[in-house]
């Protein structure tokens, strides 16, 4: 899918041209182990350096900067993989050729290597009143989620079956360890990142290979550091076996989150096969999930489950009335159950196979998601292709799908919902 | 079939009407691998009167009708839609908004069979009291979870502030209360009434070949027989220009207070170019005086009035619009305070300059030029625009043709304040909670 170059080592270039998109895209993906502490300088490092930095004084300048070029959108971010924390600059610029007579993808260029090489500081030290207030966005941030009674219940079900591991920790950290973040701690970090942490960079559009090469080794000279990062996950440090925990806020809605557990990984032979079953499980409008609690029992809007293959696990998610969790509990339970013994047909099989084929394809249809996609896959086969990954489901038998599902395990059940007994005041 | 090339965009849009009525539009992308099939309805939310086809008196049906009747077509004799998309590959959705009703799907293959799908599930409706009971379940649990969604309550309540007797102020998939009067009847009422061809489009966009799909639905669509268009009579009420409440606020389970500072529009009762101008107009104005680079802005940053919740943003369709400004904040009012200083400072003459004008063109430009590369972007938007009798397409053009005087009149319109409100949703008082 990328051409891939070795800028020094431990720094990569993939570069996808094609004339698929009316934009270029860049970004810059920085990784690191995943601790909260860690987390949490990175998460307030990525808002400083997008607030100012040495050519611009407010961000009010920066953008103003950024709407003259045709809107070009530049910011940083923070996210997650696995076992790895990923500090990213990302861009998208409007193709020179769509513009009459102007030169803005090099200008982009130019303010990339200005938020990132050229920060603003004072006696080496970045502006307090800047990293208080960043600070203050990043711990609102996280707090923020406490209003999206989803988002809460998942991270509440994570804390309780993986407390401090990969799987729970928020790539912004907690509010306690953002709270504790010092300015000396950012200008170091900033010196890491730039010196010491693995290094991806990614161009998708319209562009000629070795001109974005040369592009990028002038303008930003990333110097050689250490090459691979452990990316094995933890295992579980406590067992949680058949937990349940029942939470109350002021809601209407109840909201069920089920963790599963599985031996079987992103890293794992038998990765495609527990794709299928995920998909067959609760994936999809078709899946049994999604057609017996919904559909059937007329239970819930949405009911599904997720596969998250890097920690090995599975979790399904419905919203139902207050009054129902042990009976949504008992149908779920009992989809899992007919597919261990092996209740699956070819209909869903074969529904399956074309929804994961077209999910999959579809999302090549987006440069960001391109970037995404190869950056997960290429961990497995650096000449990765969707071509190549489709043909490995379409061999998936009813037998192995069976086997697969006798691989998952329930492990916990975390409810959030109003007052029990709903309807009583 | 018409043609339109748009050089500056490199696209090409082919257009046909076919003797039912059916708009159907085609927009092919290359290099793209999946399609995208839109079949939309003017059909929304507020269309709660009206009268129906074959009648001479108006009704009016229980609220939440146009979203139930998206669900329920779903549902067949032999089983759901759904299964049949996933047989073939494609993820197909619908959604209701306040004046639409659209059906869809993607697929990277199969696309003629899929579009054959949805082309039929749309026009063969198929309710009994049955299922419209079994629904209400499924649409009470998606009321309840919007329910508990403090931003959508926000908004909502923001709206009904504004709104004294539009019906844009009931919430789309109405209440528990209102859905449960739905009959299978309703529904036959209201899907011969606004489902008929005439009142539809279709709209194409990805990996396709124009002709042969446009012949395809043309044959599709001559097999199939229809009533007669008639022209389809709907009732709204005159709404007042103030607002019905200048300030009201919600008590949820949030750990910081939500505002919105809503600004009703006066001049909504119109379509094609003047929509666009006008929509353009105080987008641009919305982006000066509130936008990112704003000295507003800058100034409720710094001070820690708002997070990253901020948002700004002029939005309408024919009979009502509004500007909405919001944030989650600790100070909701003194956050609304600044909002007012920073709308009565207008009375300076000469504020904002051409040059300001030019960055904030050039910056919508590079959003909609971004925008294109998405096909859901386009599919969305496209039949919003031809329903408003405006095309997509003109945007650039239009933006390009902005004068600053009518970002100035815009800007102008904000300052009665009997149209503007403000909406709270706040946290609980902290002794009754816990």
């Amino acid at each position: 899918m990328f051409q891939q170059f070795e800028l020094a080592q431990g720094v990569k270039l993939y570069v996808r041209p094609t004339e698929q998109f009316k934009t270029i895209n860049i970004s810059f993906k920085w990784k690191q182990q995943l601790t909260e502490e860690q987390a949490a300088i990175r998460a307030v490092l990525a808002n400083v350096l997008q607030y100012s930095n040495a050519e611009y004084e407010t961000n009010a300048d920066f953008r103003k900067r950024l709407d003259d070029l045709y809107g070009a959108v530049l910011y940083f971010d923070t996210g997650k993989k696995g076992a790895h924390h990923i500090f990213s600059l990302n861009a998208e610029t409007v193709n020179d050729a769509y513009l009459s007579n102007e030169k803005v993808v090099d200008e982009v260029f130019n303010l990339l290597h200005t938020v990132l090489f050229k920060p603003r500081l004072v006696d080496g030290k970045f502006v307090d009143s800047i990293v208080t207030r960043e600070k203050d966005q990043v711990v609102e941030r996280i707090q923020s989620m406490y209003d999206d009674k989803t988002r809460y219940a998942q991270q509440r079900l994570l804390e309780n079956i993986r407390p401090n591991h990969p799987a729970s920790i928020s790539a912004n950290g907690t509010v306690k360890a953002v709270k504790a973040v010092t300015n000396e701690q950012l200008v170091a970090m900033h010196q890491t990142i730039l010196t010491e942490d693995n290094l991806s960079i990614y161009v998708v559009g319209d562009v000629n290979v070795e001109e974005i090469k040369e592009k990028i080794a002038s303008h930003f000279p990333f110097t050689a550091r250490s090459t691979e990062l452990s990316r094995d996950v933890e295992a579980a440090k406590v067992s949680t076996e058949n937990g349940f925990l029942h939470e109350i806020q002021d809601m209407k809605q109840g909201k069920l989150h089920i963790a599963y557990r599985t031996p079987i990984t992103f890293f794992s032979e038998e990765f495609p096969v527990m794709q299928m079953t995920n998909g067959i499980l609760g994936g999809f409008s078709h899946s049994k999930i999604f057609m017996n609690v919904r559909e059937k029992e007329s239970m819930a809007y949405y009911a599904s489950s997720s596969y998250a293959s890097l920690y090995g696990l599975i979790f399904v998610l419905a919203g139902i009335d207050a009054n129902l969790q042990e009976k949504a509990v008992k149908l779920i339970d009992e989809q899992l159950k007919t597919m261990q013994e092996g209740n699956i047909t070819d209909l869903e099989i074969n529904q399956t196979k074309s929804m994961l084929s077209n999910q999959l394809k579809e999302a090549m249809d987006s440069a960001r998601a391109q970037i995404e996609i190869y950056d997960q896959y290429k961990e497995l086969n650096e000449s990765f292709t969707v071509e190549d990954w489709v043909a490995k489901w379409s061999t998936v038998t009813k037998e192995q799908i069976s086997q697969m599902a006798q691989k998952i395990e329930k492990e916990f059940v975390y409810f959030l919902s109003g007052k029990e007994g709903a309807g009583n005041e | 079939m018409n043609e339109t090339y748009f050089e500056q965009l490199e696209e090409t849009l082919y257009h046909e009407q076919l003797p039912n009525g059916l708009e159907v539009y085609i927009l092919p992308k290359k290099g793209f691998s999946k399609t995208f099939v839109t079949f939309s309805t003017k059909y929304g939310s507020i269309d709660r009167e009206f009268i129906p086809l074959g009648k001479t008196e108006p009704v009016i049906v229980p609220d939440g009708i146009a979203h139930f009747l998206e669900h329920k077509m779903f549902e067949k004799e032999e089983g759901d839609v759904f299964q049949q998309f996933s047989e073939k590959g494609a993820s197909a959705n619908a959604f209701t908004s306040f004046t639409k009703t659209t059906y869809l799907f993607s697929s990277t293959d199969h696309v003629l069979d899929n579009t054959k799908t949805l082309l039929d599930f749309v026009q063969q409706p198929y309710f009994t009291e049955e299922t419209v009971e079994k629904e209400k379940g499924i649409i009470g649990q998606e009321i309840t979870m919007y329910d508990d969604q403090p931003d959508w309550r926000l908004y909502f309540g923001a709206i009904e502030n504004m709104y004294k007797d539009h019906p844009v102020k009931i919430d789309i998939a109405g209440t528990i209360e209102s859905i449960d009067k739905i009959t299978a009847d309703h529904l036959y009422e209201c899907y011969n009434t606004f489902y008929h061809p005439s009142n539809m489009t279709v709209f194409v966009v990805g990996a396709v070949n124009p002709l042969e799909m446009m012949d395809f639905i043309k044959q599709d669509q001559a097999a199939k027989t229809f009533e007669a268009p008639q022209e389809i009579k709907r009732f709204f009420p005159t709404e007042q220009t103030n607002v019905a409440f200048s300030e009201r606020s919600l008590q949820m389970d949030v750990q910081k207070p939500k505002v919105i500072y809503g600004i009703k529009a006066t001049n909504t009762d119109i379509s094609g170019e003047e929509m666009l101008n006008y929509e353009l107009s105080m987008q641009v104005a919305i982006e000066l005086l509130f936008g990112r680079t704003s000295a507003f802005y800058q100034d409720v940053y710094e001070k820690g009035l708002i997070d990253e919740s901020y948002s700004a943003d002029f939005s309408m369709e024919k009979g009502y619009g509004f500007t909405m400004i919001g944030s989650d904040t600790v100070n909701p009012e003194q956050l609304v305070e600044k909002i007012k200083q920073s709308i009565q400072s207008l009375a300076k003459e000469g504020q904002f300059t051409e040059e300001d004008l030019k960055r904030v063109t050039r910056k919508k430009i590079g959003f909609f030029l971004r925008a294109l590369n998405s096909i859901e972007y386009i599919a969305n938007q496209f039949t919003r625009y031809s329903f408003n009798d405006m095309n997509l397409f003109d945007v650039v053009p239009a933006l390009e043709n902005l004068k600053l005087e009518q970002v100035m009149q815009a800007l102008e319109s904000l300052k009665d304040e009997q149209t503007h409100t403000v909406f709270k949703v706040v946290p609980f008082e902290k002794n009754g909670n816990e």
